[in-house]
């Protein structure tokens, strides 16, 4: 299951989940907090200097360890879709 | 009086800015389903490109001014594509400068920080209670935390 989780505001969020008909958990952290403990802050890398989170995915299993992760250096480059799968088939 | 009917009016500039503007426009490519790694570089490129026409147009128009005329149009067009060229230069370093390290982030085969968080409906949710799943629903396997930059 995916949780997308920035620093939007719950309704912000809420109107995006709604536009897209997303069925996921959105999580709002709009102070960075647990971006800043994933070591994941884009410091002022927001629209109006604002700090953000910069894209990054982790695939968790049950136990909480990270089967497959991907960081982009660049914002137009996104992992693929049979990356990630071939890290989801891996868990059983 | 021959001489000005002959002249023939160069186009170069203008397909020049065309390509600039394709250049910064293929950014989107990645929006349309292309594969977005090599884009950032064919925007680049594309926009390079559009500059040494609108560069070779204004040779043209300046330096063989008795073969071609557009003197006037191709320095605008070519003040508009550098305007294009800036903005993609400037576009691609921003985009590409992530200055976060991330030296310390989870790595794989090393468990996450559990935490909670408010959801989209203002309710606080765990990361524990995401694995326990809802009501009359299978708990996930898996969990793919997606972090992004928000903003949308």
């Amino acid at each position: 299951m995916p949780v997308a989780i920035s620093v939007d505001p719950p309704e912000v969020s809420e109107n995006l989940r709604r536009k897209r008909g997303y069925t996921f958990p959105f999580l709002s952290d709009s102070k960075a907090e647990v971006i800043r403990r994933y070591e994941l802050l884009h410091p002022r890398g927001g629209p109006d200097g604002t700090d953000i989170s910069r894209p990054a995915e982790f695939l968790i299993d049950r136990s909480g360890t990270v089967r497959w992760e991907n960081f982009t250096e660049d914002i137009r480059v996104r992992p693929r879709a049979n990356e990630l799968l071939a890290g989801a088939r891996a868990i059983r | 009086m021959a001489d000005t009917t002959a002249r023939r009016l160069t186009l170069a500039p203008w397909m020049g800015l065309l390509l600039t503007v394709l250049g910064v426009l293929s950014n989107g490519l990645p929006f349309m389903g292309f594969p977005a790694g090599p884009v950032p570089w064919i925007s680049l490129l594309l926009s390079l490109l559009g500059f040494v026409v609108v560069l070779l147009g204004l040779w043209r128009a300046f330096g063989q001014s008795a073969v071609y005329k557009g003197k006037l149009s191709g320095s605008i067009a070519a003040a508009f594509s550098l305007l294009f060229l800036a903005g993609a230069v400037v576009f691609f370093w921003s985009a590409r400068h992530i200055p976060a390290e991330s030296a310390a982030a989870p790595q794989v085969g090393q468990r996450v920080p559990d935490f909670a968080l408010p959801d989209s409906t203002g309710h606080s949710v765990s990361l524990t209670q995401l694995f326990s799943g809802s009501v009359g629903k299978e708990p996930p396997k898996a969990l793919l935390l997606v972090f992004y930059r928000g903003y949308w």
